[in-house]
């Protein structure tokens, strides 16, 4: 190099600066390039979230999470509650809601827990991409209005947003006081357990929908072409005053899928099965058949689809 | 400076010969393989507009001197391409994107040629036609490959590396020649750039490197293609002496740490490949057998070295022989010079050098003879490392439970480098190695605890219906493993990227038994 740079002629040396800027021109251009697709895949980049200034009903400075003294959960007391469907009654049952050991449906006690009265909207789990800069593998998880429910998200995004505001909440110092405390208590933000579910969907008296035995008729978004707004359908006679426990989307549960009898602690021996894991309430895309509340619906953990959204409970 | 054609007549016709080279561009550009791509095909039209429109530029100023042209046919060039050819041909029989690419390295050839030609006459050259672009262009492609979407950048690749070869020049034993190996330069140039800006995606370089393996006895046949090379152009002692500190040092790290030094090989194929075919060119190495010497044991320890810095710094390592090649043409001159001195003080090295020494106290032994020499002591060399099971063959760091064994075991960077195989294997789509990597992120036993990290993991294993994993996303507060499932296991064992989807899973089981995985020799065991 020496003498390329001093032992020869000046043309010579000409040719060698020219040299070293096309090298330096190529690695600038090379590096432009590379930034440039880190920019247009949004590998290095959050995600571009619009949330709304006001929401009404809604806290837009907590989340956008309902604008009441426990912030939209609802508490379903202990006790126990019949589970899964006797056909005898509920002549729509699929063979999968039975219960075994030779009885059609089981009595399961459960303790008190609260459950999120609306399912998770798009205006609440935007403001968790936009916080947490969550992941957004499917933009149309956002496109739908912000007080509709959130769809195509998948069972381990769920999983991430009950984590996630069960964080946000005890560092946010607007959290109300009786649910801070319920917080301080040991309670916390999860995926409701598919007998939670069951429960809170159709109380104790082992109703075939949430409002009774009935067809939903308009109390519900099903036979539908897309999402409603969450609690649009006005259904009084609802248990525990829940909006869309049947129908509107299917709702991810923090329960594997499994053969009955439901017990959580066997839980852990679906390791070493292909996972599926439980959603309930049916969608507007589905029949009356399927927004019964004991059906069982079971999905592919990563499955993002537009029918598929979920909602949150306060557990411990 | 005669001003002929390759007829040895002076033509004002060939001053346009760089846009037959962008039509021959052009008319590729139309073919299945580039147009299966929009980025592929625009590269393939911009590269040929580049050199129409340098052509018209040096038409307008004068300098198209298609009168000075000469023919040259040197065997450096043509054997060399042939015996790369060679290597392409074996290697894409067992792995087809080498003959999907057959087209693109076409392209590259009539760019070359082009980009070359009007290189030579804008300096006011005479351009020399004959296989040169050849060796350049073959030996890039056999290292490195822009994906398609990326194409653009290989033609700058080539570009760069011609560039080199004609502005960075110096004297050397009193003839005005190029300072780097022109693909060498590029590549190490571009391997810089691609770790610098953590892009390595872009290309097919960790394919390229991992994929050789996948030709049956891979070294025995780059072993007998560096035997050509060997022959005709004498560097038997810079690809011998590479070989043999790495096969050395390899060996020495082994039996001291208890590990292999590199994962899955003594040394990586795609090393034996470049020390034989990369690191060889006549032009820009020592011409001395003591200088060779030298040079090959510098390249050894170069890739040794920059393999661990790599591997340290996070960046890929199949860099490690790319990355070396440019700073040893740099320090040419200054082995010769060292050589000198010491031929002039009467050292000689048994067997080697100083050359001067050997001439005068062995007349009989010409270079041709001392060549074949060499050659005969490669030959034994590599004779021994084959028939001792370090080469071809299956070896002990291709399975991962070895490294989990050796990890618990505390073996010196065994965690790492298992930590680095179940990180590939998770990019790959193996749930079970997510699950593990994301198990050790969250106990924090091998590497620090970063919840965050091990909860994306999880994500990702249980999105690809790995259920422990999912079991673990829901509850942090105790770990589930589990064994891996058949599809981990036609990802974990195809040792290089051979595509294990079809075989039938009895076979899949005896194949991860041999691989030392105790369930699936049991579960072989129970099935048989």
């Amino acid at each position: 190099m020496r003498d390329a740079a001093t032992g020869g002629s000046p043309a010579d040396r000409l040719s060698v600066a020219a040299g070293a800027v096309a090298l330096v021109l190529a690695v600038w251009a090379s590096l432009w390039i590379a930034e440039s697709r880190n920019s247009a895949t949004g590998e290095t980049r959050p995600p571009d979230v619009t949330l709304p200034g006001d929401l009404d009903g809604f806290r837009p400075d907590l989340f956008y999470l309902p604008d009441d003294s426990l912030l939209g959960f609802v508490a379903i007391p202990e006790g126990p509650f019949i589970m899964g469907s006797d056909p005898g009654v509920d002549r729509l049952a699929f063979d999968l809601e039975w219960w075994g050991e030779g009885r059609v449906q089981g009595t399961v006690e459960l303790p008190r827990f609260h459950m999120a009265r609306f399912e998770t909207t798009v205006a609440q789990y935007g403001a968790f991409v936009r916080e947490a800069n969550h992941p957004l593998p499917n933009p149309g998880s956002l496109s739908a209005p912000a007080d509709h429910p959130v769809t195509s998200v998948a069972w381990t995004d769920a999983v991430a947003y009950a984590r996630w505001l069960d964080g946000a909440l005890r560092e946010n110092p607007a959290t109300p006081p009786a649910l801070r405390l319920l917080l301080d208590e040991g309670w916390r933000v999860a995926l409701p357990s598919e007998a939670e579910w069951e429960k809170a969907a159709r109380g104790d008296d082992a109703r075939i929908y949430p409002w009774g035995d009935q067809p939903p008729g308009n109390r519900a978004n099903y036979r539908a072409s897309s999402t409603s707004r969450v609690g649009s359908f006005s259904c009084p006679d609802c248990a525990h005053g829940l909006s869309d426990m049947a129908g509107n989307v299917w709702e991810w549960t923090r329960s594997p899928y499994q053969p009955y009898p439901f017990d959580e602690s066997d839980d852990l021996e679906t390791a070493g099965t292909d996972a599926l894991w439980v959603m309930r309430g049916g969608s507007f895309a589905d029949n009356e058949q399927f927004v019964r509340a004991a059906n069982r619906g079971g999905a592919d953990p990563g499955a993002r689809r537009a029918f598929i959204g979920f909602r949150v409970a306060l557990v411990r | 400076m005669q001003p002929t054609d390759s007829t040895g007549h002076p033509s004002r016709f060939l001053g346009w010969l760089p846009t037959l080279f962008a039509a021959v561009l052009f008319a590729l550009s139309y073919t299945p393989r580039v147009q299966s791509g929009e980025v592929l095909t625009g590269s393939f039209w911009a590269a040929a507009a580049f050199l129409v429109g340098w052509n018209a530029l040096a038409a307008i100023v004068g300098r198209n001197r298609g009168d000075l042209v000469e023919s040259t046919l040197r065997p450096h060039h043509y054997i060399q391409a042939l015996c790369q050819l060679a290597v392409f041909a074996y290697w894409g029989w067992y792995w087809r994107p080498v003959y999907d690419m057959g087209v693109l390295i076409a392209g590259q050839l009539a760019f070359a040629y082009g980009f070359s030609m009007l290189l030579a006459w804008w300096r006011g050259g005479t351009y020399r036609l004959g296989f040169g672009p050849f060796p350049i262009i073959f030996s890039i492609n056999l290292f490195l490959w822009f994906r398609d979407d990326w194409f653009y950048l290989q033609f700058l690749m080539l570009a760069v590396g011609f560039l080199g070869k004609e502005l960075i020049r110096w004297n050397r034993d009193g003839r005005r020649m190029h300072v780097f190996n022109p693909s060498a330069f590029a590549l190490g140039l571009f391997s810089l750039i691609l770790i610098a800006t953590d892009s390595t995606g872009l290309t097919w370089g960790q394919e390229i490197a991992s994929t050789l393996t996948l030709a049956p006895r891979i070294y025995l046949f780059l072993f007998l293609v560096g035997l050509v090379v060997m022959y005709f152009f004498s560097i038997t002692l810079i690809a011998a002496s590479a070989a043999a500190v790495l096969f050395g040092l390899s060996a020495i790290y082994s039996a001291w740490a208890g590990v292999p030094y590199f994962v899955d090989s003594e040394i990586p194929a795609a090393v034996f490949l470049g020390l034989h075919l990369l690191v060889t060119d006549p032009s820009t190495s020592p011409r001395t057998p003591l200088g060779k010497t030298f040079f090959g044991t510098l390249y050894g320890l170069g890739v040794f070295g920059l393999y661990a810095i790599l591997g340290a710094a996070g960046a890929p390592t199949f860099y490690d022989k790319l990355l070396c090649v440019p700073l040893l043409n740099l320090s040419v001159r200054g082995i010769d010079s060292l050589v000198r001195g010491l031929d002039t003080k009467g050292v000689v090295i048994p067997g080697i050098g100083g050359e001067a020494a050997l001439v005068r106290r062995a007349a009989w032994w010409s270079p041709l003879r001392l060549n074949l020499a060499h050659m005969g002591a490669w030959i034994l060399f590599f004779g021994i490392m084959a028939s001792t099971g370090r080469t071809d063959g299956r070896h002990a760091g291709d399975s991962l439970p070895f490294w989990e064994v050796a990890c618990e075991e505390g073996r010196r960077n065994a965690c790492d480098r298992l930590l680095q195989l179940e990180a590939t294997y998770c990019s790959d789509a193996s749930a079970w190695a997510c699950n593990e990597l994301g198990a050790h992120y969250a106990e924090g036993a091998i590497v620090n605890g970063d919840p965050a990290v091990s909860r994306a993991l999880f994500g990702r294993a249980c999105e690809l219906r790995f259920q422990e994993a999912c079991l673990n996303l829901i509850d942090d507060t105790r770990i589930v493993r589990g064994e891996p499932r058949p599809l981990d296991l036609r990802l974990l064992l195809r040792e290089g990227g051979r595509n294990l989807m079809g075989i039938p899973e009895s076979e899949l089981l005896t194949k991860a038994c041999d691989h030392t995985w105790a369930f699936a020799c049991q579960r072989a065991a129970s099935a048989g």
